[in-house]
């Protein structure tokens, strides 16, 4: 046995295994985090957990108008303790598959704090949801209202005629489009309201 | 002089040769400066009985306040933690809180440091002729991380955590309740104590493959280790993937309860079940890295006291290898609830009932390795052949349960209770007490005493069935989990769950009055104490084995029968 | 204890004019039933009456459960019994596939064991063979258990793939909303008023929820733990898209005995079919932890047939039946209300009309 030369060439080994397993280990907690972008633009990309998609004008103009209809219902809610007001100013549309529609959502702010809140959204059934596109949406942007204000919000929105050809799909009747505003950020409506009055 | 290694493995081992020159450090220079592979191992064990008994005392406090319906016992439990007249939901929380360090203490400190850093410590050098680990000093490192983890997570139970003290989310962490739901430094100690566990067993990881794939005496082909060193193997490999994700998610969810980041909060475009995926993706390969050494544990035993080698040894390491790969693709049929797609459904239920044929494969061997073996019960065997048991009945629960559509009735109830504890504290438990009994006189250089092992098992194996089996009827009758209260309905099992809890933890006392005969009445043990079947090279050495092995490599030549 | 009984016998009496019809649903059909349930059970809105309150139109008696259905029962080892056709299946495939498969392959392995035990001891068998392999063994215990999976596959496959079918275009749609902790029922296609139902409180423990009464102290009282002060109420025998949410953080809406469990998730809404095939109240629990009171925040179900769901809608402020106007809606039943000249059909009338105006 060579007892002189082992431990060497094993110690330089060793550094090499390790050193190869401490970067799996990274790429891994690396992976972690890139999951959180992946995951957005999987979801993008597929619609997966009733992501919907999102259109331009352009792409918009080229879709070809089917004589199918499909049922949409609206669906509004705020996340607890957001003193807002928020409902769809329609519960059900018919619209044509491929023929773009607006459909309007109310929102009021009830206290007497500047709010600035975002939109989360999703479809059900989720499968619809990668023929769903939104031209237009107050959830692209922060809303912000002055205390009592009351707003109408548009989104304008089309179904890929797509769908009709998606076997997943067939049995799908109604489309749920569902809003949840979340605040983001809260402010002293006095800054923006009172001062010009007080001073 | 030079010992031969009967049957399968040829060692030709030196140990008497440096026995006078086996010097072992101060006692604070080898307890808390260790680097020696066996010292650490012995630290380990010590850690996670310690652990052990306090996950275990958590449980005797929720199994006491199931014993009825109604709240009796969480105001007394919420003043031992500290707290000064509670009002009712800081009452609860203490539930929570017992929920969330009973499973967190228990996975992470108690069943990985006992199987990892306890057997894989000891054994794994042993047993392929290495004179230590690759990395002597990291794997000190390792063992002091996971107690400072340790320490985290205890203290997390004095400080705020939302409605009470103390850290209520359960060992899944989901956000949002883990985020804006809890207010309060208590679940970030317990991240905290998450991170530094999970950095000891990433260090522990590389240190166990380092050591595996360069550090086996001349001769000891990767497929010529024992069956243990395989599952080390697998496990380390399951660690160092699946830790870093967990490592990540929860530094994701740290920086959101304290950094004003959105990474799962609707509010700022982040989404709650992302945390599932990832914490997921992490907790299903956990759930083998806890079960892999017991296997390569039984593996061993069973082998032993057949005298027989083990059946299909190829087949049995890559069974391993391959449950540890479809652990990686199967993790989201823990969150069949969460309203996911059809597609991603019927995938995960296809996917997850793949697991069952290597798994199968694994008990059928263990069964043909016992088959025309001449098999000797004593304890080791005993808890071996109950775990083979045990955990097929945890095995096929986990079958109905990876059904998509009918985890719609099963999800989060006691039915999943049951299943996960016949697979964990059924089998790895068992399969901890059998690797136990098996090396203690090895480790310790006692002998314990076989009856008192015997009883023993017979008792625990008594107790659990009476606290788990039960479980599965709750569960088919809609108990959800995490429940510190229930309708009148479920008393009647939930009472025999409790009885049984304490028939178990009477066996722990057999346990320990075992422990304290061997120490001090137990014989001597010999070096090959169990006789012909034990086969791998631990049993050249005495017992316990020199502070120093193997300084000169035992080499293994080609055995007879292949 | 009157009053429990009359309830379930209203249900036999609307069931019997065959309310999954779509005759049922005419206004003919409608007036009949009004018709007969508030002359015989003139008594039962008489006293409903309190509970109604101001908001008062139809009328509204919570059913008293039958024991053992739609609840746990003590000591049972089983599912519990199933109420729609999706449960029915589900509950073939644990009861008929799944448990005899998983019995027999515990039981074999604990048979080979004990023949282990008995033939190859020490004693037994001396001198142990040396097989250490057989490649037709290893074969078949690979591809049986394959072979078996397949079989579980199939109908459980089939299973999820019905339990996804998405609900018909008309169908009712409930809103649910978990919250810490109670539950909240939307009725959007309903004129958009809201349930609020909190669990009981328990006598001899501490107050769950301020304001609410104890379980037991009204007749129609399920068990503890399980039952509410609002039920969620829904029509019997129709599919009901019911879409889940929550407010705060994550909760899991679930009822054992309809096979139903669906996380209600913050920021986003999931959506399932539900179908109730038997009037009854089915009861459930919040399944995903979601802080102290995880525990007491539980479901129930209230599947009455239509007329009687209609009539509990307009005991509501906003109520109204199948998407019309309040006024159309109250012009129905009030039409023959030469019969029914009961407080049932006029007063809502006037109410709920005044509420969607005031809104």
């Amino acid at each position: 046995m060579a007892a002189a030369g082992a431990p060497m060439i094993s110690r330089r080994s060793n550094r090499r295994v390790a050193f190869i397993a401490l970067s799996m280990a990274l790429l891994m907690l690396g992976l972690g985090y890139a999951s959180v972008p992946l995951y957005r633009i999987f979801c993008q990309v597929t619609g997966y957990g009733g992501t919907t998609q999102r259109a331009d004008e352009a792409k918009a103009a080229g879709i070809q108008v089917t004589d199918k209809t499909m049922s949409i219902r609206f669906d509004a809610n705020v996340e607890r303790d957001m003193p807002w007001e928020f409902k769809p100013l329609q519960r059900t549309d018919t619209v044509t598959i491929g023929e773009r529609d607006m459909a309007l959502f109310w929102a009021k702010n009830d206290s007497d704090k500047v709010i600035t809140g975002t939109a989360s959204f999703n479809v059900e059934p989720e499968q619809a949801a990668r023929y769903f596109n939104k031209i237009q949406c107050f959830c692209f942007t922060e809303q912000t209202l002055q205390p009592g204000e009351a707003v109408k919000m548009p989104v304008i929105y089309y179904v890929d005629p797509a769908i009709l050809d998606d076997p997943d799909n067939k049995d799908v009747e109604q489309i749920t489009l569902s809003y949840t505003f979340h605040v983001t950020d809260v402010s002293d409506a006095k800054t923006l309201d009172h001062s010009p009055a007080g001073g | 002089m030079a010992t031969t290694v009967p049957d399968h493995f040829q060692g030709n081992v030196d140990h008497h040769a440096h026995a006078d020159h086996d010097h072992k450090p101060s006692f604070f220079a080898r307890w808390f400066m260790s680097t020696n592979h066996k010292d650490i191992g012995t630290m380990y064990l010590i850690f996670a009985i310690f652990a052990g008994i306090i996950g275990g005392l958590f449980s005797g406090m929720m199994r006491v306040e199931l014993a009825e319906p109604g709240i009796q016992y969480l105001d007394i439990f919420a003043r031992w933690f500290g707290a000064t007249n509670p009002d009712f939901n800081s009452t609860l929380h203490v539930w929570n809180v017992l929920i969330t360090a009973h499973g967190l203490i228990m996975v992470f400190f108690m069943v990985m440091p006992a199987m990892i850093g306890g057997f894989g410590n000891w054994f794994v050098p042993l047993m392929i002729g290495a004179p230590d680990m690759a990395f002597p000093r990291m794997n000190n490192i390792s063992f002091w991380l996971t107690v400072a983890g340790f320490i985290s997570l205890l203290c997390s139970a004095f400080v705020p955590g939302g409605t009470g003290l103390g850290a209520g989310t359960g060992w899944t962490v989901y956000a949002p309740l883990s985020t804006s739901g809890s207010p309060g430094p208590a679940v970030d100690f317990g991240i905290f104590a998450l991170h530094l566990a999970g950095a000891g067993s990433i260090m522990g990881a590389i240190n166990f493959i380092t050591t595996i794939f360069n550090m086996r005496a001349p001769g000891m082909t990767m497929h010529k280790m024992p069956l243990f060193v395989w599952s080390v193997l697998v496990t380390a490999f399951l660690l160092l993937l699946s830790l870093p994700v967990l490592a990540a998610a929860i530094t994701m969810l740290l920086t959101d309860r304290n950094f004003g980041t959105t990474f799962f909060d609707p509010s700022g475009g982040g989404d709650p079940v992302l945390y599932q995926h990832l914490f997921w993706f992490f907790g299903h390969p956990e759930v083998y890295i806890m079960i892999l050494p017991g296997f390569g544990i039984i593996s061993q035993i069973v082998s032993t006291f057949s005298k027989k080698p083990v059946f299909g040894y190829l087949g049995m390491a890559y069974a391993m290898v391959a449950i540890g790969v479809v652990g990686f693709i199967v993790w989201a049929h823990h969150m069949y609830a969460t309203g996911m797609s059809v597609n991603t459904k019927m995938y995960f239920t296809a996917a997850t009932m793949v697991i069952a044929v290597p798994t199968g494969i694994k008990i059928f061997s263990w069964i043909a390795t016992m088959w025309g073996g001449s098999v000797e019960f004593k304890s080791p065997m005993v808890w071996a052949i109950g775990f083979i048991f045990l955990f097929t009945v945890g095995g096929v629960t986990g079958v109905v349960l990876a059904n998509g559509g009918v985890d719609d009735v099963l999800h989060d109830t006691y039915y999943v209770v049951a299943h996960f504890h016949y697979v964990l504290s059924l089998g790895a438990v068992t399969a901890l007490f059998a690797g136990f009994y098996y090396w203690f006189p090895k480790m310790s250089g006692r002998m314990h005493s076989e009856f008192l092992a015997h009883v023993h098992f017979w008792i625990f194996f008594i107790g659990v069935n009476m606290i788990f089996f039960p479980m599965h009827f709750l569960g088919l009758q809609g108990m959800p989990r995490r429940y510190p209260d229930y309708a009148e309905a479920y008393q009647h099992w939930n009472h025999v769950a409790t009885i049984g809890y304490m028939v178990m933890a009477t066996s722990l006392v057999v346990w320990l009055i075992n422990m304290i005969y061997a120490f001090s009445a137990g014989r001597k043990a010999e070096d090959s104490y169990w006789g012909e079947g034990a086969t791998t090279l631990e049993w050249t050495l005495s017992s316990p084995p020199p502070f120093h092995q193997f300084e000169t490599l035992p080499v293994i030549e080609e055995a007879a029968h292949h | 204890m009157i009053l429990g009984k009359t309830v379930p016998t209203l249900g036999e009496a609307a069931k019997a004019l065959d309310l999954s019809s779509v005759a049922a649903r005419s206004l003919l059909a409608r007036s009949l039933v009004v018709a007969a349930f508030s002359s015989t059970l003139a008594v039962s809105s008489a006293i409903a009456a309190p509970a109604a309150e101001a908001t008062s139109a139809g009328s509204y008696t919570p059913m008293k459960p039958t024991p053992g259905i739609g609840m746990p029962v003590e000591g049972g080892i089983g599912l519990q019994q199933q109420y729609s056709k999706l449960g029915e299946y589900g509950e073939w495939i644990h009861d008929g596939v799944l448990m005899p498969i998983i019995t027999v392959i515990t039981l074999f392995v604990l048979l080979l064991l004990v023949i282990i035990a008995v033939r190859y001891n020490r004693r037994a068998n001396p001198v142990a063979s040396k097989t250490s392999h057989n490649t037709i063994l290893e074969v078949v215990w690979t591809l049986v258990p394959v072979l078996i999976l397949i079989g579980i596959a199939v109908p459980s496959i089939d299973l999820i793939a019905k339990q996804y079918k998405p609900a018909p275009k008309g169908a009712l749609t409930i809103k649910v909303t978990g919250n810490q902790w109670f539950w909240t029922y939307g009725y959007p296609d309903n004129g958009d008023f809201e349930v609020v139902s909190n669990m009981l409180n328990l006598p001899g423990q501490p107050t769950i929820n301020n304001g609410v009464r104890e379980v037991g102290s009204q007749p129609w009282d399920g068990p503890s733990h399980l039952e509410v002060d609002n039920r969620m109420v829904v029509p019997v025998g129709e599919p009901i898209r019911l879409q889940i949410t929550a407010a705060d953080v994550i909760h899991s809406f679930a009822v054992p005995s309809l096979w139903f469990k669906l996380d209600a998730v913050p920021g986003r809404i999931n959506e399932k079919v539900l179908l109730v095939e038997k009037p009854g109240v089915y009861y459930g629990q919040c399944s995903e932890l979601c802080g102290a009171k995880h525990g007491y925040m539980p479901i129930a179900v209230e599947a009455l047939p239509r007329p009687q769901y209609d009539a509990w809608v307009l005991t509501h402020a906003g109520g109204v039946i199948d998407g019309q106007k309040p006024a159309a809606a109250a012009a129905a039943p009030a039409a023959p209300a030469a019969v029914a000249t009961e407080a049932a059909s006029e007063a809502p009338a006037a109410d709920s009309t005044a509420a969607a105006t005031a809104e």
